[in-house]
């Protein structure tokens, strides 16, 4: 096992040295020069002539590349051209608010999906089913900007129980930052929820017609013990690989929700940096979204193994 | 003869501004006293929302008019305006220009220190202006091109040489580029990228910048020992904190005022206007800014527009009355030229597309004799509201048989098109205003000038834009400015202006609102928490 881990994480180098060429290239090929989108409406052709002199911008694409790749095998991914904040130091910055937001959506999407989802299959077509179903429906055909939109009607406008965007850190406030919370994680998580409760859901269903569930009531167990310890971690091997995906996702989605709730993460520093050909950043961004990907599904290769005896990534065996 | 003529209109004129702008009590323009009749209460926090976040805290860098609402917060300048417009006496108490208008001198506060304890005096005005005229890259060079050398006289007097006479220095002087920044916290940061990020208690203003956290928020603590003090003699500023938010959507801005997460806000939607006057928590401000709206269209050789009729003639056939209505939501006002009502230079009967007039407009085509008009209108992709406002364009212009086809493209695209003179037809661009109608004029109208994005040229609006620079005679320049501006805007148009932007400032009842500013900047050294 060890050596298979090794081995995924050796072969991540090559494909995240591919993804450095394909984004470098690709964001410079993009029309639009950074310098003259930050340049608002001062925009001196002599300043900023000294500026692309400063920032390197006047060099060839290969010089450019060579010279970021060199920096960045050493840590130093550059400085943002439109803040000239260093990008390590940007991203760091807007990690935990990601981070949070992510892990909680996360969280609220998996609790929920994993009871509702069991009550669901449990008790097929009772009204709790059908009230779970069109909440599925819903919450895959909403797209969350608009769910957002409605969020901040009712919530914040309406009822004013929630504040309509921004940030509070959970160091300074730790109610306010729940109160700033709670939309935005609604947000992001509805989608994957509804996915993963059917998931949860059609997977139990097809756990519960095999013969070692019927042998385990044969036994005399409880069927709430028949479940936790029978069913749900047998059906669970399907769930993993849709949750594993759906941590891209919830990349993805954050970075609309992070836009919509002006929450200051990851996902707002790419649509800016984006949106201004802020190089260096986006060049960040996608290799840290790469790296990301991959390591998460290298973990859901090896939850397999855990989740599932028989999966084995020793190879052959003898 | 002129020569002398010159000379002693530039003194007359200088030291006449001077003695306008003296205010009766202490504290310069901060004398101008808060909204409410009763006393301030002292102390309090609010929260502003922004439309953006701060960039750049260094002067020298800013290029962002966002920056400027936190600038005019922490750093003073040697100069500012009140709430008409008008030029009056800040760090700087007095200047004068010499008799050959060559040289300005001006008098400094002796009672003012940074935030980091150090003492702001002639010294430390040479080595800001030098900084910003010398560091590579400066986004303020330009401003100051006029200035040759700076002389600290003694602790309290500086002389600005100039390279020629240059009579908007002063009015330049109000904004970032008479900004002072102290150097021992300039210094002590080090690096200047690391510097316009953290300029923590580096300036002289009545706030100090505390913390700067990105796209999230700032925090503005009072500077205790600020020079200001109100009409009664109470020390400025009232409010203990102010916490910046940057809000890029203007929805979310105006729900946070309405839902009392925030108090003070200077940019929303038109659409969210009239709920803004009626809410019963909120006070609505609004006067005309010196920002102006226009379409610029590509006037050099080979490009259709380079047909100075078919600028006029689409001048002639916009209806901008209905525009401001039905795309700017009444926001601002209907204008045609760079002047805006808060200039000196500013003409109310200067109306030469008042009725549109789609038929003159269908003549002079004619008269081009090449055929119908059709020409590309470059939209920024994903901009509903300036979308509509071309869907309005389109239509007022298909009354005179003139075809815009609506091209929606990257925001990026565009610019650099613009940048590089090769845009085919008409593009959007806003200028946020600048306290000086040279500051409007100049650069955007004279030949091969930074700005000029419509590649214009026509010797005579230089001739007049030169003069109206070299006089300090304010009826001298109001006349080469007008005469100018019904050059580029109706005999040989450089653009189609179609109005004038709003200053507004949108405040929670809860705080004690200072008057809305032209330049569109909250005064938050005026602001204080309402009584309970």
């Amino acid at each position: 096992m060890t050596q298979y881990i090794l081995r995924r994480l050796l072969l991540m180098l090559p494909v995240a040295f591919l993804v450095t060429i394909l984004v470098f290239v690709l964001i410079r090929l993009s029309p639009g020069d950074p310098l003259v989108i930050y340049a608002g409406e001062e925009r001196d052709p002599a300043t900023l002539e000294a500026l692309r002199q400063e920032y390197g911008l006047d060099r060839s694409m290969p010089e450019q590349y060579v010279s970021w790749i060199t920096h960045a095998v050493q840590g130093d991914l550059g400085r943002s051209l439109r803040t000239r904040q260093p990008v390590l130091e940007a991203i760091v910055e807007r990690l935990p608010a990601t981070i949070e937001l992510g892990i909680t959506a996360l969280v609220l999407s998996v609790t929920v999906a994993l009871v509702v989802g069991t009550l669901s299959a449990v008790r097929r077509n009772s009204p709790l089913d059908l009230l779970a179903t069109g909440f599925t429906l819903a919450g895959v055909s909403l797209p969350n900007f608009f769910l957002g939109l409605i969020l901040i009607l009712v919530f914040s406008l309406a009822i004013r129980l929630f504040p309509p965007g921004g940030y509070t850190a959970l160091r300074e406030d730790v109610w306010d930052n729940l109160r700033h919370l709670i939309l935005p994680a609604i947000t992001l998580a509805t989608a994957s929820m509804a996915v993963n409760m059917r998931q949860v859901r059609s997977s139990l269903l097809d756990t519960f017609g095999q013969d070692y569930i019927r042998t385990a009531r044969a036994k005399g167990l409880r069927e709430t013990m028949v479940i936790a310890r029978h069913a749900l971690k047998n059906a669970l091997i399907p769930v993993v690989t849709v949750i594993g995906l759906q941590i891209g996702a919830i990349i993805e989605g954050a970075i609309i929700t992070e836009q919509i709730f002006s929450w200051p993460g990851i996902g707002k520093l790419a649509v800016d940096s984006i949106g201004g050909r802020d190089y260096p950043v986006v060049q960040a961004i996608v290799l840290i979204s790469a790296l990301s990907f991959m390591v998460t599904t290298l973990v859901v290769d090896v939850l397999y193994a855990w989740l599932d005896p028989r999966i084995s990534y020793g190879g052959p065996q003898s | 003869m002129t020569r002398l003529l010159t000379i002693l209109t530039v003194l007359a004129l200088v030291t006449g501004a001077c003695a306008g702008t003296t205010p009766s009590t202490t504290g310069g323009g901060a004398s101008t006293a808060p909204s409410a009749a009763v006393k301030p209460t002292v102390g309090g926090t609010v929260t502003m929302v922004l439309e953006n976040d701060v960039i750049d805290f260094d002067p020298l860098k800013s290029r962002a008019f966002v920056d400027r609402n936190v600038h005019y917060q922490i750093y003073d300048s040697l100069v500012r305006i009140d709430e008409t417009g008008k030029i009056v006496q800040w760090l700087a108490t007095k200047w004068e220009a010499s008799t050959d208008g060559k040289s300005v001198t001006f008098t400094l506060r002796d009672d003012v220190t940074y935030h980091d304890g150090t003492k702001f005096d002639a010294e430390s005005v040479k080595w800001n202006i030098e900084r910003y005229i010398k560091t590579a890259g400066s986004q303020r060079a330009g401003e100051l091109a006029s200035v040759d050398t700076v002389e600290a006289v003694n602790a309290t007097t500086v002389k600005f040489n100039l390279k020629s006479p240059f009579s908007p220095l002063v009015a330049n002087l109000v904004d970032r580029a008479g900004m002072m920044v102290s150097r021992k916290a300039f210094e002590a940061v080090g690096n200047p990228d690391d510097f316009t990020r953290k300029a923590f208690k580096a300036g002289t203003g009545p706030f100090m910048l505390t913390e700067a956290i990105k796209d999230d928020h700032m925090t503005l603590e009072k500077n205790p020992s600020w020079w200001g003090k109100d009409k009664d003699g109470t020390k400025l500023p009232y409010l203990d904190k102010i916490t910046v938010k940057p809000f890029t959507n203007s929805d979310t801005r105006f729900t946070n005022l309405r839902t009392g997460d925030a108090q003070v806000a200077n940019n929303i939607a038109g659409k969210d206007v009239p709920t803004a006057k009626t809410e019963s928590s909120l006070t609505y401000q609004e006067r005309p800014a010196l920002s102006f709206r226009s379409l610029i269209p590509n006037r050099a050789p080979g490009f259709v527009f380079n047909e100075k009729r078919y600028v006029k003639a689409v001048s002639m056939a916009i209806d901008r009355a209905q525009l401001l209505d039905k795309g700017y939501f009444n926001l601002g006002a209907v204008g045609y030229g760079t002047i805006a009502p808060s200039h000196f230079a500013f003409d109310a009967s200067f109306k030469p597309f008042e009725k549109a007039d789609p038929e003159g407009a269908k003549k002079l085509v004619q008269e081009v004799g090449q055929g119908p008009l059709r020409f590309e209108l470059m939209v920024s992709a994903g901009d509903p509201a300036t979308l509509t406002i071309a869907t309005l364009i389109k239509d007022q212009l298909q009354k005179a048989e003139i075809v815009a086809d609506i091209q929606q493209l990257e925001f990026a695209k565009i610019l650099e098109l613009q940048s590089a003179h090769t845009f085919k037809g008409l593009t959007f661009v806003g200028w946020s205003g600048r306290i000086d109608p040279d500051g409007n004029t100049y650069d955007h109208i004279y030949s091969k000038r930074p700005f000029n994005d419509s590649s214009y040229s026509n010797a005579d609006v230089d001739k007049l834009l030169d003069e109206q620079r070299a006089t300090s005679d304010q009826e001298k320049r109001k006349a080469a400015l007008r005469m100018a501006e019904q050059i580029y805007v109706v005999d040989d148009p450089a653009r189609i202006w179609l109005g004038f932007g709003a200053a507004q400032l949108l405040t929670s009842k809860k705080v004690n609102a200072p008057p809305a500013y032209p330049d569109q900047i909250v005064r938050f050294h005026l602001m204080s928490m309402a009584a309970r």
